[in-house]
């Protein structure tokens, strides 16, 4: 009995292995384990057998069957691994084919690079505000320090609504705002669009940008104006980077400084775009003139401050090397794709 | 400004190269643009042509030799017919180089060999102001009896460098040669030293003998002084005052005019030299123009001028405008024997008005824009009669006229040298802040802490302690300013909510592949009527700028539909396939009250055109910016004008109460106005209203734990129900079991009969506490039912 279960056993044994298909193997089982399978039978057949033999012949033919489903189940899985990764095999496809590109949009770059601005002086504890572009001349010029007939009106061609009403020439008249209405401390900086009677050109535009910085406080000096524009130079294009100070006039700073940074091309070695001098003009800065405080209404005897103010669009064309000023107001969308997507 | 470094030098010493030079001026604030030298030649020398005989081969030219001053003459072919035997001229030696980088060589002209060039006066760019004898007809002839070989350089006085500044607008007194030379002095710790001026009153009589001067207008004209010279003689210039003239880039034109003009250059006092024989009645007038008076100016334009201008007459009428311009009249002329030299201070702001309005811009009428001295007016005319005397082109009549009803009070102004160390962050002690003072010719007196300081007249910037903190840094060198932390309270920096709100919406936008555009906030007035609006519609009404740089940017937009437009329509015209793009920027509305600024309305913007752009497209986009903050806009058809009229619709929130905006295909006749041609969709938000209506997100509720259950039905109606209107049908009959409904399926077809369609909608519901039973939902079906019809006439498809 013993010998017939063991050759039972060895021949499915040998018969899987030549099995490659899960229906073969299927077979395989129901002929040999199936209810009416030959070690099935073996069991059933239990009448002839001699009652002492019984519990050894049980032991046999259970221990064959645990044998023979371990083996009919590793067979299994693998005929299923074959057969799944012949499926995967079939199912490859051309992933180089070209599929619809949706592509992403983008700000436009002098956005950007103001949000850039803007993220730096937040983090330094800057409020971010704005104000009204068609603005009155009493905050454009008047309370900047600019009566009217002053030369200083000259630098900055301005569009006229009417005599009291200007396009503002630059952010400076949110800072006026601010001063009027506010109690020092004050640190913000002020941003958007301002209008200069200029023709556009490679270099120029009627309409631009700008991002202006004021604080007021008790003792501000010019070393913490510095000190501000070098943390700003320093986030902006990286350490090493820093300001160089050369005296200016501005109507409403005194004393007034035109701020380089280090070239950040070349950092400092000098090259075409510093035409060789290892600085950048990116900003015109100062203290805030003592006659501009008291026209606000701030006591320039308690109270000092400093502002400074750079052109966002210029900032731009010296980070992405933009040729022509125009490109930044044409909308062409092969020029703001540049930019991604 | 201009000066020639040999003309500073005369009262200072700038004794080191431009570039450095230049560089320590920058660095102390005065702002030099550049140098240049005024002689664009080298190696030419005068010669003594000894013969001239006629070329052998040639008509016209001439074979010469030359004494140069070398061991040998030179044989030089020479074309021009003025040479000759015994001239004395500018010859251009083997290796010279002329303007425009030119370098002479030997070499044969038909065959005869020639050894140098002698030159014209262009061809060594010597201008006729320079150098009288030299025209257009010749080569140069010498007149003076200067030796062979001397180089023209030294001749002409060229070969200096030219310093030009940009002066700014604060230091009106750096707009001279003695202003740049006392700042130049000051910088480079030199003497600044001023001419002695003197001179003999050798004329006869007395001022009153000869002229009368009225000033009428003694606001404008804060101080009026003048000075007569007779027996003028009207001739050139001498040499050294010509190469100045030409170094600082003024013509050279005779002797009187050339002392005004030089005098003008030195001390910064523009001056003016009537002939006084063509003055009416030797009476002079200052005073404001008669509205509608014409004046003929010098250089021959004739203006009518208005009541504010402030010119120079005689009894009868204007014959200048004062600090502008002379008149034509009073020109110095060849044969002008007795002149009225005038140096006066003109109220700037008057002066700019008038030059700005007649278009004329001088030398003259910059300086007083800027601001003229009114205390060193008579310094300046004694230099020019001090001239008048070393020239020996007149005398000087005794007296001189003098207006000055008001002399400014002298400036005192004390200041605390703690405040200003505090001020400018740098450590100056007080005994230097008092040196670098009194090298600004400020007088000063340093007691304790306190420094009072008598400022010169000239010195106009100069009102307080800021700007002498300025002065003090300058000079100290900003270099010194330390990189300090400001002290003070900590401040939370932040960005405001509607800049947060506007960056959400574009980054909302990004997402959905549009770029931001940047157009200009002005546009033609064309281009709103383009849009077909009717007639009362405040859009029509733009603010308008007085003085645009042209139509096309001259009023300020009520709509972003045109600046939109042409963007698009650019990107066409260049062949891109499609775009994509947004902007957000605030439109202006008209002041409801005179007087007030216009509404600035922040307004958002979308176009696109292309293959994948179509009303639904846009639809999507507009549905999904409002999903973002929680909302869907109610969408019905209508809209403006400027839309395609079935293809437009209105976007509000909050049930209709809030009008969104407006999104559409562009209607074609305002597409074909843009130059498009193909199809175009936009779609305009009033961001002030998405930002109200924003939903905040609201708590998490538990999610549903009963299973949803869902019905298709489809419906047939009329074809011009919207489908909206069928959707709203159904969620009002569903009550609060509705969870979602969704259109799936449009139909039309014969069996339906015409002007009919079928909608199939697949309708779910849900509640949150039980499974619903089959009743609930055969309930809400019959009354979805019944509301479509109600309100739609729509029936159950059979």
């Amino acid at each position: 009995m013993q010998a017939k279960v063991l050759e039972i056993t060895n021949g499915t044994l040998n018969e899987l292995k030549g099995i490659s298909d899960s229906q073969a193997l299927e077979q395989l089982r129901v002929r040999v384990l199936g209810k009416k399978g030959e070690l099935t039978s073996i069991l059933r057949g239990m009448g002839q057998v001699a009652p002492e033999m019984r519990p050894m012949v049980g032991q046999w033919v259970n221990e064959a069957r645990a044998t023979i489903e371990n083996a009919i189940q590793e067979a299994q899985s693998a005929i299923a691994k074959k057969e799944k990764e012949k499926r995967l095999e079939k199912e490859a496809i051309d992933v180089t084919l070209p599929v619809n590109e949706r592509s992403a949009g983008s700000l436009h770059p002098m956005n950007m690079v103001l949000e850039e601005l803007l993220d730096i002086f937040t983090g330094m504890g800057f409020e971010a505000v704005e104000g009204p572009e068609v603005e009155y001349d009493h905050f454009n010029f008047e309370l900047m320090n600019i009566p009217k007939n002053h030369p200083a009106r000259d630098a900055q061609d301005t569009f006229y609504v009417d005599d009291n009403i200007v396009l503002r020439t630059h952010t400076s008249p949110v800072q006026a705002r601010i001063m009027t209405t506010r109690k020092p401390p004050i640190r913000i900086v002020s941003f958007g669009r301002v209008y200069r009677a200029d023709e556009a050109d490679a270099t120029h535009s009627p309409v631009f940008h700008q991002l202006e910085g004021l604080v007021i406080d008790e003792n501000i000096s010019m070393g913490d104006l510095k000190g501000t524009l070098d943390t700003f130079a320093r986030r902006l294009y990286g350490d090493g980077v820093t300001t160089r100070f050369r005296p200016s006039f501005f109507p409403f700073t005194e004393p007034s400084a035109e701020v380089d940074l280090t070239c950040a091309a070349c950092r400092g070695k000098g090259c075409r775009i510093c035409k060789d001098t290892g600085w950048i003009e990116v900003l015109g800065s100062g203290m805030v003139n003592p006659k501009v405080l008291e026209m606000c209404g701030i006591d320039s005897k308690k109270y000092s401050g400093f502002a400074f103010g750079m052109g966002v669009e210029r900032l731009c064309n010296l980070k992405y090397n933009v040729p022509d000023m125009r490109y930044l107001y044409e909308n062409d969308i092969r020029f703001l794709k540049h930019f991604r997507g | 400004m201009k000066a020639p470094m040999k003309w500073l030098n005369e009262y200072t010493k700038i004794n080191m190269p431009a570039e450095e030079y230049a560089k320590r001026m920058i660095m102390t604030g005065t702002a030099v643009e550049g140098w240049e030298n005024t002689s664009k030649f080298t190696n030419v020398v005068i010669g003594l042509v000894k013969t001239c005989e006629m070329h052998p081969d040639s008509d016209h030219l001439h074979v010469c030799t030359v004494d140069v001053g070398g061991e040998k003459d030179l044989q030089i072919v020479c074309g021009a017919p003025n040479v000759h035997a015994g001239a004395r001229v500018f010859c251009a030696l083997e290796g010279a180089v002329l303007p425009g980088g030119v370098t002479i060589k030997h070499g044969k002209i038909r065959g005869v060999e020639s050894f140098g060039m002698l030159c014209s006066g262009p061809e060594l760019d010597i201008p006729e102001g320079l150098y009288p004898h030299c025209g257009n007809e010749g080569i140069v002839l010498v007149k003076e009896d200067v030796a062979v070989g001397t180089d023209v350089r030294d001749f002409l006085g060229l070969g200096d460098d030219v310093i030009e500044y940009e002066i700014l607008a604060n230091r009106p007194d750096c707009l001279s040669v003695w202003g740049v030379a006392r700042e130049s002095a000051t910088v480079l710790g030199e003497h600044f030293v001023m001419p002695e001026i003197s001179f003999a009153e050798n004329g006869k009589g007395a001022f009153s003998d000869y002229a009368k001067v009225i000033v009428e207008d003694e606001v404008n004209c804060p101080r009026y002084c003048a000075r007569i010279i007779t027996n003028v003689k009207i001739g050139p210039s001498p040499k050294w005052m010509r190469e100045y003239l030409h170094g600082a880039g003024v013509r050279s034109i005779n002797n009187i005019v050339d002392i005004t003009n030089f005098v003008m250059l030195e001390t910064g006092h523009p001056m003016h030299a009537f002939d006084l024989s063509k003055v009416r009645e030797q009476t002079i007038v200052v005073r404001r123009a008669h509205e509608g008076e014409e004046l003929t100016t010098l250089d021959g334009k004739t203006h009518t001028l208005t009541s504010d201008m402030l010119v120079i007459a005689d009894k009868e009428k204007a014959t200048g405008l004062a600090g502008i311009m002379g008149g034509e009249e009073s020109e110095i002329v060849n044969d002008t024997a007795s002149v009225l030299f005038e140096c006066a201070a003109f109220e700037r702001g008057n002066n700019r008005v008038t030059a700005r309005k007649l278009g004329i811009r001088t030398e003259s009428s910059g300086r007083f824009e800027k601001g003229v001295c009114a205390e060193t007016a008579m310094q300046a005319l004694d230099r020019a009669c001090m001239l008048v005397e070393q020239l020996g082109c007149g005398e000087i009549v005794p007296g001189a006229f003098d207006n000055y009803p008001n002399p400014k009070p002298e400036r005192v102004i004390t200041a605390s040298c703690e405040r200003i160390r505090r001020r400018i962050g740098v450590k100056v002690d007080n005994e230097k802040m008092e040196d670098i003072l009194l090298s600004l010719n400020i007088d000063t007196e340093l007691n304790g802490d306190t420094l009072t300081c008598t400022v010169p007249a000239y010195r106009v910037d100069i009102e307080g302690e800021a700007d002498l903190s300025e002065e003090i840094l300058r000079l100290y060198g900003y270099d010194a300013i330390p990189s300090t932390l400001m002290s003070g309270e900590t401040m939370a920096g932040k960005r405001n909510e509607a800049q947060s709100f506007g960056a959400g919406i574009k980054n909302a936008l990004v997402g959905m592949g549009f770029f931001e555009a940047q157009t200009f906030s002005f546009i033609s007035p064309k281009w709103i009527e383009k849009l077909g609006l009717s007639e009362g519609d405040a859009r029509l009404n733009p603010v308008v700028i007085r003085n645009p740089l042209g139509e096309d940017t001259s009023v300020m937009r009520t709509s972003l539909v045109p600046s939109m437009l042409n963007a698009l329509s650019l990107n066409i015209s260049r062949g891109n396939p499609e775009a994509k793009i947004m902007e957000i920027s605030p439109v202006f509305m008209p002041a409801k009250n005179e007087g007030d600024l216009p509404e600035h309305v922040p307004t958002l913007i979308v176009g696109m055109y292309g293959e994948n752009a179509d009303f639904f497209k846009m639809k999507e986009v507009v549905m999904c910016l409002c999903a973002v903050y929680g909302l869907k806009p109610f969408v019905t058809a209508g809209g403006d004008g400027y839309f395609h009229p079935g293809r437009k619709a209105n976007l509000t929130l909050r049930g209709g109460s809030v009008k969104l905006g407006q999104m559409g295909e562009v209607h074609p006749d305002v597409a074909e106005a843009f130059d498009i041609s193909g199809r175009v969709y936009v779609a305009e938000i009033d961001i002030a209203a998405l930002k109200s209506c924003a939903v905040q997100i609201p708590a998490v509720k538990p999610l549903p734990k009963f299973p949803a259950v869902s019905r298709d039905i489809a419906l047939v109606m009329d074809e011009s129900v919207p489908a909206g209107q069928v959707m709203m049908a159904i969620e009002k009959g569903a009550g609060r079991l509705l969870e979602n409904v969704k259109l799936f399926d449009v139909y039309r077809g014969e069996r339906l009969g015409e002007n009919k369609k079928s909608l199939a909608f697949s309708i779910s519901f849900r509640s949150p506490d039980h499974t619903l039973t089959e009743s609930e939902i055969t309930g809400a079906m019959e009354k979805i039912l019944k509301n479509c019809e109600k309100s739609c006439g729509a029936v159950i498809r059979a």
